[in-house]
């Protein structure tokens, strides 16, 4: 560096660039920090992951650039990358003693934006400023149409920062707005910052549903917000988490935006769950995901049947309505002999089911996992609410149903109001599973299959995610009055699921999610990210039904015979015509 | 005086007790950071201390937990990386191998090797930096480069 920059006062970017270097040796620390003076970047060390994000949070224009090591033992260093990438959004560079590239992938992966290996010598210290530019130039870019951009180069940098800087300031939400800062007081910016937006299940889902209006490829974060119309929010934040869902979309599926919807829960109890240091309550459904925080594992269930996203539709939940009417749906319960699998799934009362309309509320799908494995399963939504028994992901390959009526209807288990926000696909899928297994076994007494078969359980939220609906031993009784929908909330994530989200159910659901719920319910957030993503659903529901239909065959097929006309179900999973005829159960 | 120094680290060099990295160091020095290496031994010849003792008595637990170990040395290594010590690396990577190769017994005999070859160059850096001291500050900005 230049000794001449060194007057200059902190204008000159990259001198004086804020870093905050995190690694557990000491060693390495002291020698990083000297490292990082002598590029005359201002250096904050610290040798605790927890510390350094106390101090990132505390105001997150206080740092432009993180250096943090990949071995700490109280966090690890990727999960810290993730934390500061989403909450912060600040270029993270990795250091580690591993030149595995097993190592470096995961830092790519994980969001970084460059990777060094130890020890690290000075010449790479001297050029990292450029990753801070690069984003910062990256939002701009995509904000304004680059009218900040012009200097990008790098001799330009002090200049092209400065003139980020000066249309950062435009921005409200930039976060970065180090020069900004260092031109004004500190408090300018810090004044300006805008909290970081919690992305609650609400918000999420208008953010689905402009995505989903916009179409997928073509949603742009200012026209989502557009769409979105809510104050104070602002086009970065939608540009952020957008860029999440995409990403947290292809990890779960790898090119199924359509399960969007689905995914919105998962999605967002990924997200918030992430790692835990999310202040966003994780939904107990979101246990599934969470445990995803690896989310790609976690995500398994959705498959990108879009289609059950859209629980909110009207139609959906019209549909929905439709096929609990269908007493048949009895039938579809049956899987009571999957559901005995689910523990608890006998507990469903499906008292309401008179015809076996299972799925109203039933509860939601198992596990994602389950539910992603049977996919074919058709879910059948239950009216009659037949609590399912969340069924616990072992379930899943014992529901071979040909029925597959899936009744899902994700009941919440123990709470009949509230859905437990499981993960709706798994319960579909394992729903279907179940069902399908059942098939056979034409459901036995309707309440009880109902209930049964879907003990997805959406978790309320917290508590148990993934649990086996069957606990919540939903009372079909109370749910179905509540909700005479089949829940179904099939978490369109799994594209079995046909959980047709009893469009009845899915309302009462979703008021009753909010009741229940509460803002952290991320579980909320799955049932209504559920209703969001029964987008699909009335497709599903024709898909579900047909092809489930084993031993329900006559009711089933009748029924969904005409979901097939719907049937999109093509998702695949379900693939179910039948699905119309869940709809008709509801 | 100084000539001895250089003397003395030259050997250390030749020997292979230290490598580039310790150049690397001597040069962030300066005289905002007069005895910045010197800081950076004693930092490191704690931390190492530390671990030592930890991997030692993961040893006698006679448990071998091959992971822990493992994760101990990676950390050994890093911060014997950063500091240029150049054979304790070695056995570093030596036990490493060791126990990813679940070999006990070479795991034992290597750890007894690093502690030598750490305790060596303890003595040695600390000899040099009581000579550099006394020589004064000259000496390291005289290093040739």
């Amino acid at each position: 560096m230049t000794v001449e920059q060194d007057c200059v006062a902190l204008d000159q970017f990259p001198v004086g660039m804020r870093v905050l270097a995190v690694d557990d040796d000491q060693t390495c620390l002291r020698i990083l920090e000297s490292l990082l003076h002598r590029c005359q970047y201002h250096v904050t060390t610290t040798n605790q992951a927890q510390k350094a994000l106390e101090l990132l949070r505390e105001n997150k224009n206080k740092f432009d650039l993180v250096i943090s090591d990949v071995d700490m033992p109280d966090m690890d260093g990727f999960k810290l990358l993730e934390l500061v990438g989403l909450e912060m959004d600040l270029p993270v560079i990795m250091l580690s003693a591993h030149s595995d590239p097993k190592y470096v992938m995961k830092g790519v992966t994980h969001g970084a934006c460059d990777y060094l290996l130890k020890p690290v010598r000075i010449e790479e210290l001297k050029n990292i400023w450029q990753h801070v530019v690069r984003s910062r130039f990256d939002k701009n870019r995509g904000s304004n149409n680059g009218d900040k951009k012009d200097g990008s180069g790098n001799e330009g940098v002090a200049n092209s920062d400065q003139n980020n800087g000066r249309a950062n300031r435009k921005r409200k939400d930039q976060y970065n707005e180090d020069e900004d800062e260092e031109r004004d007081d500190n408090d300018d910016p810090s004044s300006q910052k805008k909290p970081r937006v919690v992305w609650t299940v609400e918000l999420h889902k208008k953010f689905v549903a402009a995505v989903n209006q916009l179409g997928f490829e073509k949603a742009m974060p200012k026209k989502i917000l557009d769409l979105m119309n809510v104050e104070k929010l602002t086009r970065e934040n939608v540009a952020s988490h957008l860029q999440k869902f995409r990403l947290y979309l292809k990890r779960i599926s790898g090119n199924q935006q359509a399960i969007m919807a689905n995914s919105d829960l998962h999605f967002l109890q990924m997200s918030n769950g992430l790692d835990g240091f999310h202040h966003r309550p994780i939904p107990a459904g979101s246990g599934q995901f969470h445990g995803g925080a690896a989310a790609a594992a976690g995500m398994r269930p959705f498959p990108p049947n879009g289609i059950l996203g859209r629980l909110n539709t009207p139609s959906g939940i019209g549909g929905v309505r439709s096929l609990s009417s269908s007493p048949s749906s009895g039938m579809f319960l049956q899987n009571p002999t999957d559901l005995g699998k689910f523990h608890h799934v006998s507990s469903l009362p499906l008292n309401h089911i008179d015809g076996g309309n299972i799925l109203q509320g039933l509860p939601m799908p198992l596990e994602f996992d389950q539910l992603q494995t049977n996919n074919n399963k058709s879910i059948i939504p239950g009216n009659s609410m037949a609590a399912f028994p969340s069924f616990p992901s072992t379930q899943q390959s014992s529901l071979p149903n040909n029925n597959s009526h899936l009744v899902l209807q994700g009941h919440p288990q123990a709470s009949p109001s509230a859905f437990p926000g499981h993960q709706i696909n798994k319960r579909l899928e394992h729903w279907s599973n179940a069902v399908s297994s059942s098939s056979s076994t034409l459901p036995p007494p309707p309440a009880q299959n109902s209930n049964s078969i879907m003990s997805h359980q959406f978790d309320d939220g917290s508590s148990s995610y993934s649990i086996p609906f069957c606990d919540s031993t939903i009372p079909l009784a109370p749910a179905m009055d509540t909700n005479p929908r089949a829940f179904y909330r099939t978490t369109d994530l799994d594209s079995n699921a046909n959980v047709q989200p009893g469009g009845v159910y899915y309302d009462s659901l979703q008021m009753r999610q909010s009741g229940n719920y509460g803002p952290t319910t991320d579980a909320l957030l799955s049932s209504n990210a559920k209703e969001g993503f029964i987008v699909g659903q009335q497709k599903l529901q024709s898909g579900f039904m047909g092809a489930e239909a084993g031993s329900l065959d006559d009711i089933v097929n009748s029924t969904m015979k005409q979901e097939q006309s719907q049937g999109d179900l093509s998702e695949g999973d379900l693939g179910y015509g039948g699905f119309s005829s869940l709809r008709t159960c509801l | 005086m100084q000539r001895q120094v250089a003397l003395i680290k030259q050997s250390l060099f030749d020997q292979g007790y230290l490598d580039e990295q310790f150049m690397e160091l001597e040069e962030l020095q300066d005289d905002a950071n007069p005895n910045f290496v010197e800081e950076v031994a004693t930092l490191y010849f704690k931390d190492s201390a530390r671990l030592i003792n930890n991997i030692e008595q993961a040893l006698e637990r006679g448990s071998f937990d091959f992971n822990r170990l493992d994760n101990y040395m990676h950390q050994f290594k890093g911060s014997s990386t950063s500091i240029g010590a150049s054979k304790v690396k070695t056995e570093c990577t030596m036990f490493r191998e060791y126990c990813r190769a679940g070999n006990a017994e070479g795991c034992l005999r290597t750890f007894k090797q690093l502690k030598k070859e750490h305790a060596t160059l303890r003595k040695k850096l600390e000899q040099y930096f009581q000579l550099a001291r006394q020589a004064g500050p000259k000496e390291i900005a005289r290093r040739p480069k």
